[in-house]
Order: C-alpha cells, then structure tokens, then sequence
C-alpha cells in the first residue's frame, strides 16, 4: 500500500475528503442480479444527512436514485446498496437485517419502523424519506445517541430480583397461565421506535421514561417470579416517570414488532391505582 | 499504465471529483448503473431541524454521568402519582353522568349544578397543571414553572369566586347556556 | 488493504480486457477512482486518559442536532392524532370557561354587562348564520373532548387497544364531533 503511494496521490488523497474504499468489485446481499431485460423502475430515496466533522452544516436531505429491479425488497437494503454503490459516506446502524437486533431502527415516509422489516414502497413513483428517530441527538446521519435511553433502561432493574430460593432448590417455577402473561412484553428488542414515536418522550424524555422502558418495567411488574413488585412500583409512583404517559398509542402504532407499549402502560396504570 | 499518467491527470481530476463529490465517481467501473448514479448529482436541499421558533426547543445534549450508569430514580410522590392519577380519572368518570343529565333533563336544580361547575373547574385546573408539567418542565425552567403553577392557582381561585358569584347571583350555568344557545 | 489491492488488480484487468473503448471514455472517472485505491485518512491515533475521552465525548455531543420530529412524523399521528386535539379542544374550552367567569367577577367594577341575560339578549340580535357559526365553535370542541374523553377513560382501563382499533376509533372521533358539533350548533 505504501509503495502505491506517490506524494501527489497522497496529497490528492487528504484533499478529497471523505476518502472512498474500493466496493465496486464486491457485490453485496442488498444488489440482486442484473436482469437487463427489465425496464428500469427507478425509486428516490431522501435520507437525513449529517457529519460531525463539520458541526457548523445544518443537516440536509440528500436525494438518491436506485433502480428497484437490481434493489432487495426493504429499505435496509436500499440503503446498503445506496453506501455500497453511490455514496460510502451514508452511514446507518444495521445488523441482522431480520428485524431481531432491532439496529436498523429509523423514521422511514413518517414511521418509525425497522428499516430491515419495512418493505420499499413499488406502488407509487413518491419519494421515500428516512430521517434518524425523531427527536434524539444525531451521531451521524442516521444514527442516533441511545446513551440516555439505555441508561434509562438500567435504572428499572431489569432482571429477576427474588430473595426466597425455590422450594426445590432449583429453577424458579411458574404456572402456565403467569408464564402467558410475560408474551408480548419479553419479544420487545428495545430498538426505541416506540419511544422515539411518543411526543410526550420527544418534551420530557429526561424524566419520563417512555414506552419502551415502562413495558419492560411492566414486563418485570408481571413476572410471578419477581419479589419486588411493590419497589418497582413506588419507583414509577411520581409525576414524571410513568404519568406523563397520555394515551397517545403512537408507541402501539410504531412497533415493528407487533407488540403494545400502550397496554403494558395501562396496565401499569391500573395495577397502581386500586 | 496508470501510473505514468497518474501526475498529469489526477490533480484536475481531482478538482472536479471535489465538486461533483461522491457518487459519480464510484460509478467508473459500471456502466451498467451509470444512468441512475448520474441522476443522482447531489441534490441536496437545505433543511432547517432547529428553527428559532420551535416548540420546547431542546437544549444541547448533555448527559449526567457515565454511560453505565442508571438514570437516578426520583423520589416517590403518590400525590403527584399515582394518587393524582386515580383523583383524575375518578373525577373525568364523574362528569360523563354529569354532563349527559342537562342534554336529557334540560335543565339541572342549582345544586347538581353548583356540583358540575365545580367538577368542570378542578377538572380544567388539573388538565392545565398536566399542560404545564408537560411544556415547562422543572429541570430546564424552574422559574418560569414556578410562576406557571401559581398563576394558575391564582385563576383558578379568582375563577372559582367569578363561580360561585355566578350560581347564586345568576340563573346557573346549565341554564344560562340553555337560554343564549335558544336565544 | 487487501481488499484495496484487489481493486486495483481488477481494475487493470478491466483495463486490459477493453482498453480503447472503456479506458478513453472514462478517462477522468477512472483516474479519480484510481484515487480511492491509495486513500490516506488524515487522522492520526493518539492515547488519552478516560477523563478527555469522556471530555472529549461530552464536547461532541454538544454539537450535535436534534432529528427532526413534529416536521417528520406522519401528521395524522401528530397533527391530527386524537390525542393532541384532545387537549386543544379542553384548553379552548377551560381557557373560555376561565376567561368568562373572571371577567365576570370583574365586570362589576369595570361597569361590563356579562351577565346571561345581556348576553342572550346580544347573542339574540346576531344574524342566523353567525349564531350558528357561533355555537359551532362552541359545540365541536365539547363534543369531540367528551367522546374523546370517554375513549380516554376506556384506555385506562385497558380496552381499545388493538390496532386497527386505535386508528379506527380516532377517525370515529372526529367524525362523530363534527356531526355532533354541526346538529347542536345549526339544529338545536
């Protein structure tokens, strides 16, 4: 590499900023294979833009064009072609792309949705718009800061506290029917789309705990298992944690993985009233 | 090859790989795609998240200790909790019977009137006090939520005077809003 | 880097295989690509002690903006979500409960005529269409906060969740308070 390397190539290298790496020649999972046949059927894609680099830019929608019939059926995969093919300085979080790491998680046409499980939208020639999760500070482009959000999450202790040990001295029992009441709270992959979804976490999000916390919390709250119920609770019994909570249901109508924040609240709601 | 003309060419090259930026360039090799990527000359548009008027502007991020560390839990306040929220609804419940019997009787006798209007006016001072918890957060404006609450406090107690001059000097809510709506 | 070796390897290829046609019609692209394959990142590493790492994060996250939010949600979550008007329809309606009581109380002193009579007398001499105007403007918001508010008061206790409920019964809101608010205001 080094020997590569003249002086006005290296000079050359450090003007154009940023550098590019090579990926002509390596085609991706997100490109399928050319069918040259096809018309082209030609999508835009506007992405939220913005570089820490220089601080001073305001943040800008970029425009890209991909041509659907070489493109995978999700977003996801438009954007890794899009970083792949035309632009390597796109950057976005993904992982599993199969909705299972719950990375990929952005505001994709309005919705906050799991970029890997949202399908491009064929029908209709519109623009598609992807934006980071609404009111969170940008890292970079699509990337949010989630600091807060897991600290969040780790101030409502979510793990089995118990004192009595099993009669058996082995695993912890519980009957099927309180096992039932843990499915759709313990699938939740905590990718903040609820939370980043909810208006009153979008105003108060330093208090308020938002949705996706107060399910898991509600998740802990059902647990037959837990011998804490009573300090989980007074910990949500202020005005800001739990009760700035307004029905709103954006959280409910976000989750990409079908699950209801908004119940798991009510009933938290009502456990604590009566 | 390349690199005997590599110092000719690359520094106007380079000039304009500057201006047109990324993604012309990276489409060399493809001519297959080069229809698309050319379409795509950067058409970026300027775009404004913070404008000066935004509602509860955020202020810069900044994060109280470590990232592993929990967010503190706050001090359990069942008044402000969970006890406000049961008075709340309770109170929400009542008004529904309260607000349906004027639509089917009429009219109401001054005393389940005097009852609805008081109803009517802890509700709104609640649904208020939830406004301004919510838009003046304390952390951020301590003043300014401070003023808030006991301006309204302060309304709702002249409010409530204006009330009850009203029900015993006045014909009652109920039946004032009947006369004006068939006047 | 091998990867990067491997490109410029390719690239001669591709320059080998077609070198007239390809090499002279993408001359300048082709030597700008060159570029990418001798890239140098202008940054250099450095240790740091944990406190200026974390000094250094906290100066950075003082840059950084806010993801666009009321500008980017769909509106019909936001804007016109059930929720938020909700609380606009109950504050106009508190905020004209407060504003006439007060004024009320006052009015004695200022020499005002608020009382209901007076007022069903001036509200008596507007033109039919203003009247109507009027108590619409009166009657939707009540209508929609008290249909609303009973939607609320079935939430918490843990009904309508589902779905295609939520979305469903929104839109069922404002349909029943415009008719609802249009009968009492031109009807009654």
């Amino acid at each position: 590499m080094a020997a590569l390397r003249s002086t006005s190539a290296r000079a050359l290298g450090s003007a154009i900023k940023p550098a590019f790496r090579p990926a002509m020649f390596v085609r991706s999972m997100a490109s399928v294979s050319d069918t040259p046949s096809e018309k082209p059927r030609m999508k835009t894609f506007q992405v939220y833009r913005w570089n820490p680099d220089t601080p001073t830019e305001k943040p800008r929608m970029q425009s890209y064009t991909l041509d659907l019939n070489k493109t995978g059926p999700m977003i996801l995969d438009a954007l890794i072609r899009i970083k792949n093919e035309l632009d390597p300085t796109l950057t976005f979080r993904r992982s599993c792309r199969e909705g299972i790491c719950g990375s990929c998680a952005m505001n994709i046409n309005g919705q906050n949705t799991l970029a890997c499980l949202c399908r491009i939208n064929t029908e209709d020639a519109s623009e598609t718009k992807i934006y980071p999760l609404p009111h969170t500070y940008v890292v970079k482009d699509l990337v949010p800061d989630l600091t807060l959000f897991y600290k969040q999450y780790k101030s409502i202790k979510p793990y089995l506290q118990r004192d009595t040990p099993s009669p058996d001295g082995k695993e912890y029992r519980q009957t099927k029917a309180d096992r039932r009441k843990l499915d759709g709270l313990y699938e939740c992959i905590l990718c903040a789309c609820c939370s980043t979804s909810c208006p009153s976490y979008w105003w108060n999000s330093e208090e308020y705990l938002g949705p996706a916390i107060l399910l898991q919390s509600y998740r802990w709250l059902a647990d037959s298992r837990d011998e804490r119920t009573a300090v989980r609770k007074q910990a949500l019994d202020n005005s800001m944690s739990l009760y700035r909570c307004h029905t709103i249901l954006n959280c409910t109508r976000a989750c990409p993985k079908g699950l209801n924040p908004g119940l798991a609240i009510a009933e938290i709601k009502k456990q604590m009233s009566f | 090859m390349a690199s005997i003309m590599r110092p000719a060419v690359l520094r106007p090259t380079a000039m304009a790989a500057r201006m047109v930026k990324t993604p012309a360039i990276r489409s060399a090799f493809r001519p297959a795609i080069q229809k698309e990527v050319m379409s795509n000359a950067i058409r970026a548009s300027a775009f404004h998240t913070t404008s000066k008027r935004d509602i509860l502007p955020p202020p810069p991020q900044v994060i109280q200790g470590g990232v592993n560390d929990p967010v503190p839990i706050p001090d359990p306040s069942p008044s402000h909790g969970s006890y406000h929220w049961t008075f709340e609804r309770l109170l929400a419940g009542s008004l529904v019977p309260l607000t349906l019997t004027p639509f089917a009787a009429g009219s109401l006798n001054p005393t389940l009137d005097a009852v609805l209007c008081a109803a009517i006016l802890v509700h709104s001072h609640l649904g208020f006090q939830t406004i301004i918890v919510d838009y003046v957060p304390a952390k951020r404006f301590p003043t300014a939520r401070k003023i808030s609450t006991w301006g309204l406090n302060l309304a709702t107690a002249l409010v409530g005077l204006g009330l009850y001059e009203f029900e015993t000097n006045d014909v009652g809510v109920t039946e004032a809003i009947r006369r004006v709506w068939t006047a | 880097m091998i990867a990067q070796r491997v490109g410029v390897s390719a690239a001669r290829r591709i320059v080998a295989g077609n070198p007239s046609g390809f090499f002279t019609q993408h001359l300048p692209k082709l030597a700008a690509s060159r570029l990418s394959t001798t890239q140098i990142r202008p940054v250099g590493t450095s240790k740091i002690t944990a406190e200026d790492a974390h000094s250094l994060l906290a100066q950075q996250r003082l840059n950084r903006p806010v993801a666009p939010h009321l500008t980017a949600y769909r509106y019909d979550q936001t804007w016109f979500g059930a929720s938020i008007w909700n609380r606009f329809t109950g504050g106009a309606l508190s905020g004209a409960f407060y504003a006439y009581f007060a004024v009320y109380l006052v009015s004695p002193l200022l020499g005002w005529h608020v009382e209901s009579a007076s007022l069903a007398a001036s509200f008596a001499a507007l033109p039919a269409v203003a009247k109507g105007g009027i108590k619409f403007l009166v009657a939707w918001p009540f209508a929609f906060h008290c249909v609303n508010g009973v939607r609320h008061l079935s939430y918490d206790l843990a009904f309508g969740f589902a779905k295609k409920q939520i979305v469903k019964w929104g839109w069922a809101v404002w349909g029943t308070s415009l008719v609802l608010g249009l009968y009492a205001g031109f009807a009654l």
